[in-house]
């Protein structure tokens, strides 16, 4: 197993919760974009609709853990940083 | 009649008309002497030269209170004050003598122009001299005349005034409000013991509110806002006793809050603050003090302030809305601001946590025999009463902030929940694409991922009785979450619904694994009761959890690309395998064409951004596992769809993954799979598949495209290895043979991966073909260097040698290139020893299940203790006698009788060891027989038979003794089978009813037909020896019940047979577990271990599993096993028996 980066181990782990969260929503409102386009023109679609809507789609973040939560954030660094080393070796 | 005469106008006899009240505003000077000021102050009976006196001094406070005031000027009125000062010897001291003598004059002549204007200077006043030192002794002075008898009633008087007296009302309300505040606070005291006159009114006039379209003019506050502000500054500066005796004040307390959501938002926020800090953080204040303003109303009156409009924060500032959340927050969720009560957790009010029941009760009745164990499914008394009236008040659906408010008050008071929601009911989970819809989902989440209370009571340690069941379970799936609701979120078309439904169950079934865990904590003293409170709980999940079916269906609908999704999907299916394999293997579910699906997709390089990737790779873990479940996954078997098999595509993604992300858990889950399909050498000191892997990397690494044409021929050679191990173990030998020949050493030992050999068998035909030389080629790159590798790992030289040589001959490129015959060298194979010391992953999760507690190290070999054994082993009796049965399903339905297990029970009843027990049960089937076939139920006519012929097969046997265990749990066992239709034994045990009218008590029914004839339905072969193994341990437990175990008979004893079953090496641990609980229940029967040494030879057949078993904590179970055995049999008799073999060895 390659061995973690540099740059993505010293990331703290609020970093880590706070950049997984933002691609989960990222890809929770790619997922459902259908969907929550009908949640939009509801009826119900009022001021607090918004806040609930995306704390609702968050909360999903806390089925992973911490580790699993580090080990997709970090692939995207983690790839660079190793195609880049990659680079030097050659 | 005439007209009315016209009166006299004079005169007593005048009826008396409201005077029309006329405001005139009053005249004034300016003030440039003390005297004048004096004089202008003096007391007169003429209202308008007093009302201009009194109108100047206002003009010339007003100036001093301005601040850039002119100095000078403030002595002239310090100049009045020592002139009109009372002397100091003066019992009754009266400051401003003149100015009360107008008051009291006012009062008497009901001049309200003067009674209103005389506090309004006085306020001024007392306002002006509050700001300096020299001036305090003359304002206490004025505050200490204010309390004298005469000014109180004054000041009664005032506050008592006419509702629409406004202008009375307030300036006194200022004057109290300044002089309760004046230097600190100083008479506070005095001033609360007059609060009969001083407070009078104080409810009514906070009721006063500011009416008009236009917001309230903070300049022109109202009468309630000089109200609230009096009772604040009182508030403050009282000394706890006091102000509980004020807090107390129930009507005054009401006031406060009832009309708040109407407030300038100034106001409200000063009473939030000015609650928070004097009433709610006083640690002097007591309780019951606290709890006397912040009862339900109160709270429900706050949390209207959620929906505060008349306030437009800035930026930088917080919103009203915020301020009383964070209010709210605090009262309810911290036990010193007299809301939270402490609870006892899952346990309701009234339960007695200490009680204790007689062990023989739980073991007769189980948990009825707990009279409150089913108390609390309609209605939870609960200790925090005042939470409980609030909290049905809150939308949580419809705010973020209210969901937390509730979720933190469930957090510290989690007796609430099951209270909550039975008062609750009429909200619904109907699935609806709305916003309230995902809101109300969001909240259940947020409740669900609660945390379990530590002993599911506030103790240090556990109570002795479990809690009700119908508690936890609220807690684990509120009510609304029931399972027509998740099943419609589960199908609906709608896939974010869909997804919410899934996410909901994962954090659920995660919570009930942790909540298993408890009840199987070790330091219970009740274990039976603590084990069926368990076993209890599973089933009401199970009913209120959607089937596995609808898992099943609602993944396979999920889009290719909707990974997020996809992932929770396959991981709420993993956890089923994991914590509820009783529900998980009730459908056939093909792990393989979704693992497939998964694979190509990763393989394929659809993914562009490294974290879906990762995504994906979770998903595919999260498969990977239930493969390891499910019995029948074909990992070297490639389907129609797919080039390669899954194993070859697994180790594909494996090597192709983007760098930097983790595929341990996958490379383990390779690693263990090529090793049980003996692909690669499983010994310890092997390196195992990694061989493979490093070579291949190595490739990929100089020639990606080599890689590409390997793949193929790799699968055919993995495919076949796995087909046929023994033939190419043969091979092996061969060329072991051979190398001995030339080589002359000793080679016996020789290890090398079977890949090898099958590598070199199918080089050949590649060879041959003419238009593969570019396979050839990529060919000749690849096996010297696997070759290498498989060297430097540990296998022999001399052989791998050979085979390489005989290799080359078909390799052009190489060929040429060799000098000498031989594998390349200078391959140096460096291999981290991970497998040696991690578990494979389903070997990781097996053990994970079934925790191995004692693994102490005794002369290197781990063992498992006595007791730990029993935990793992021991089940329970399924058919202990419960001769309640006999009464409890007359009541029932038929549903009931059937879904419910009241059928099974009286069933059981027949191997009761009292025969009137026995008689009773018999004449009871019969009575439920006839009810059934009477019934709409639909699978009624097979169940009437079933139990027909039940007893038509005990009718004569009952009076001789109980019937055999074996055919009684064949009846409870073959009853839930013919309640569902799909089940894969159905057709077998349908066939069996309807061979004929009574059955063989000689033979226990199904065991040939299903150990050795067609499963008939797919490959449902290893379930339907699993529902055989469970009905014979059930069946097993009376030394008549262990002879027809091991009865001679044609095809060899029963027990014999079920024991060979092991010798399948695809027999997954699950069944290997269930027949070391078969031979751990014939421990318990007397006699039993011994016959099993000597007529079975258990022994050996133990250490042979011991010794094929890869994982060494399944190993100790059968030493363990071996060690129990010994304990219970007849050792002098044994010993005999084995000529003293068997003892020494043990």
């Amino acid at each position: 197993m390659a061995p973690p980066s540099q740059k993505s181990a010293t990331k703290t782990d609020e970093q880590v919760a706070a950049q997984f969260t933002s691609y989960y929503l990222q890809r929770a409102t790619k997922e459902f974009a259908e969907d929550l386009d009908r949640v939009r023109n509801a009826d119900d679609f009022k001021n607090e609709a918004l806040p609930i809507l995306i704390n609702a789609l968050q909360q999903g973040t806390r089925m992973f853990s911490p580790e699993e939560q580090r080990r997709i954030v970090t692939a995207t660094a983690a790839a660079s940083s190793a195609s880049s080393k990659q680079g030097e070796d050659e | 009649m005439g007209k009315r005469l016209a009166r006299a106008l004079d005169g007593p006899a005048v009826p008396r008309k409201r005077l029309k009240v006329v405001h005139e505003a009053p005249t004034s000077e300016e003030v440039k002497t003390s005297k004048q000021l004096q004089h202008l102050l003096s007391f007169t009976p003429d209202t308008a030269r007093a009302r201009h006196g009194l109108q100047s001094f206002k003009l010339f406070l007003d100036e001093l209170l301005h601040p850039e005031h002119d100095p000078e000027r403030l002595s002239l009125l310090e100049a009045y004050l020592e002139a009109v000062k009372p002397n100091a010897d003066d019992e009754n001291p009266v400051f401003l003598p003149d100015i009360m003598q107008l008051w009291s004059h006012a009062a008497q002549t009901n001049n309200e122009n003067i009674m209103s204007a005389v506090p309004v200077v006085l306020d001024l006043l007392l306002r002006l001299l509050s700001k300096t030192l020299d001036t305090v002794p003359y304002g206490l002075g004025i505050c200490r005349t204010l309390l004298q008898k005469r000014q109180q009633e004054l000041i009664a008087r005032n506050l008592s005034a006419d509702k629409s007296k406004s202008f009375i009302i307030s300036p006194t309300l200022r004057v109290l409000r300044e002089a309760i505040a004046f230097d600190g606070g100083t008479i506070a005291r005095p001033l609360f013991r007059a609060r009969a006159n001083m407070l009078k009114s104080l409810a009514r006039n906070m009721g006063i509110v500011h009416i008009g379209d236009e917001p309230e003019d903070a300049k022109r506050p109202s009468t309630r806002t000089n109200a609230v502000l009096f009772f604040l500054s009182a508030l403050r500066f009282l000394h706890a006793e006091a102000k509980k005796e004020l807090l107390s004040q129930r009507d005054i307390v009401s006031a406060l809050t009832r009309d708040i959501k109407q407030d300038p938002p100034y106001l409200v926020k000063d009473i939030l603050d000015g609650l928070k800090v004097h009433v709610l953080l006083d640690d002097k204040l007591p309780r019951e003090a606290k709890s006397a303003l912040l009862n339900a109303s109160t709270l429900t009156r706050l949390s209207t302030l959620y929906q505060y409009r008349l306030d437009s924060p800035g930026e930088d500032e917080i919103s009203i809305a915020d301020i009383a959340h964070e209010f709210l927050m605090l009262a309810c969720t911290n036990p010193s601001c007299g809301v939270l009560r402490q609870d006892s957790g899952y346990y309701p009010r009234e339960v007695d946590l200490n009680v204790t029941i007689p062990d023989a009760d739980i073991d007769d009745l189980g948990l009825e025999a707990i009279v409150w164990m089913n108390k609390f499914k309609a209605e939870v008394p609960v200790r925090n009463y005042t939470l409980s009236n609030f909290l049905p008040n809150l939308r949580p659906w419809s705010s973020v902030k209210q969901s937390e408010l509730i979720t933190a008050i469930f957090k510290v008071a989690p007796e609430l929940v099951a209270n909550y929601f039975l008062n609750n009911k009429s909200f619904s989970f109907e699935p609806k694409l709305s916003a309230t819809w995902i809101g109300y989902a969001a909240f259940l989440f947020n409740i669900v991922t609660l945390p379990i209370p530590a002993h599911f009571c506030r103790g240090s340690d556990f109570a002795t009785l479990p809690p009700p069941t119908s508690i936890v379970i609220d807690n684990i799936l509120p009510p609304p979450l029931n399972q027509k609701a998740l099943t419609r979120c589960l199908n609906h078309k709608s896939n974010l619904i869909s997804f919410f439904g899934v996410r909901i169950l994962v954090v659920a079934i995660e919570k009930l694994d942790q909540a298993i865990k408890l009840y199987h904590e070790s330091s219970h003293t009740n274990k039976t009761a603590w084990t069926e409170a368990a076993k209890r709980l599973v089933d009401e999940f199970c009913q209120r959890s959607p089937s596995i079916k609808d898992m099943i269906n609602a993944y396979r609908s999920i889009p290719e690309a909707n990974l997020m999704h996809r992932e929770a999907a396959s991981r709420l299916l993993r956890l089923c395998y994991e914590v509820l394999p009783q529900m998980a293997l009730m459908a056939k579910f093909d792990v393989s064409p979704l693992l497939e699906t998964c694979l190509r997709r990763l393989s394929s390089q659809e993914l562009d951004d490294p974290r879906d990737f990762a995504l994906s790779l979770k998903e595919l873990e999260n498969l990977l596992a239930i493969a390891g479940y499910s019995p029948g996954m074909r990992w070297l078997v490639a389907s129609e769809g797919l080039s390669l098999s899954p194993f070859t595509m697994l180790l594909k993604v494996c090597l192709e993954a983007p760098h930097g992300v983790a595929l341990e858990a996958i490379r383990q889950v390779l690693d263990f799979v090529a090793k049980e399909q003996q692909v690669v050498p499983a010994s310890d000191h092997h390196p195992g598949l990694l061989v493979l892997l490093e070579a291949l990397q190595a490739l990929g690494a100089e020639k990606p495209e080599s890689v590409v044409q390997v793949w193929p021929f790799l699968d055919n050679c993995l495919t076949r290895c796995a087909n046929a191990p023994v033939k190419y173990v043969e091979k092996l030998q061969q060329i072991v043979l051979e190398g001995a020949k030339t080589l002359d050493t000793g080679l016996s030992e020789a290890v090398v991966s079977p890949l090898a050999i099958v590598m070199l068998e199918q080089l050949p035909f590649v060879a041959a073909k003419k238009d593969e030389q570019d396979k050839l080629r990529a060919l000749g790159e690849f096996l010297p260097k696997f070759l290498g590798y498989s060297v430097t790992s540990g296998e022999s030289k001399p052989v791998l040698d050979l085979i390489f040589c005989k290799m080359a001959e078909y390799l052009p490129d190489i060929k040429d290139r060799v000098e000498k015959p031989g594998v390349l060298g200078g391959l140096v194979f460096t291999y981290s020893d991970w497998s040696r010391h991690t578990k494979t992953s389903v070997c990781t999760q097996k053990s994970e299940k079934k925790p191995i507690a004692s693994s102490e190290e005794g002369q290197g070999k781990e063992t498992i203790d006595l007791e730990t054994l029993e935990a793992m082993l021991d089940v329970t009796d399924a058919l202990k006698a419960d001769n309640s049965a006999l009464t409890k399903w007359i009541s029932k339905t038929v549903d009931e009788l059937v879904d419910e297990g009241y059928l099974t029970a009286l069933i059981s009843l027949l191997v009761s060891e009292h025969a009137s027990i026995r008689k009773e049960a018999l004449v009871n089937i019969l009575k439920a027989a006839a009810k059934i076939k009477q019934s709409e139920y639909e699978e009624k006519e097979q169940v009437w038979l079933l139990l027909s012929e039940l007893a038509e097969t005990a009718r004569d046997k009952i009076n001789d003794g109980p019937l055999p265990s074996t055919t009684v749990s064949f009846a409870c066992h073959a009853l839930n089978v013919l309640r569902d239709p799909l089940s894969h034994l159905y057709p077998k045990v349908n066939t069996f009813l309807i061979r004929g009218p009574s059955w063989n008590l000689d033979k226990p029914p199904l065991v040939t037909e299903i150990l050795s004839e067609d499963p008939a339905i797919g490959d449902s072969w290893y379930a339907q020896s699993g529902w055989l193994l469970e009905y014979l341990l059930d069946g097993l437990r009376t030394p008549s019940d262990f002879e027809l175990f091991h009865k001679k008979r044609l095809k060899g004893p029963l027990f014999e047979r079920i024991l060979t079953l092991a010798a399948n090496p695809y027999l997954r641990a699950p069944l290997r577990m269930q027949l070391c609980r078969l031979i751990y229940r014939t421990t318990k029967i007397e006699g039993g271990s011994t016959t099993l040494i000597t007529r079975l030879g258990i022994m050996s057949w133990l250490e042979a599993r011991e010794a094929d078993c890869l994982d060494p904590s399944e190993a100790v179970i059968y030493a363990g096993l071996r060690e129990r055995i010994w304990d219970t049999c007849d050792q002098a008799r044994v010993k005999s028996w084995s000529k003293s073999g068997l003892g020494h060895k043990v």
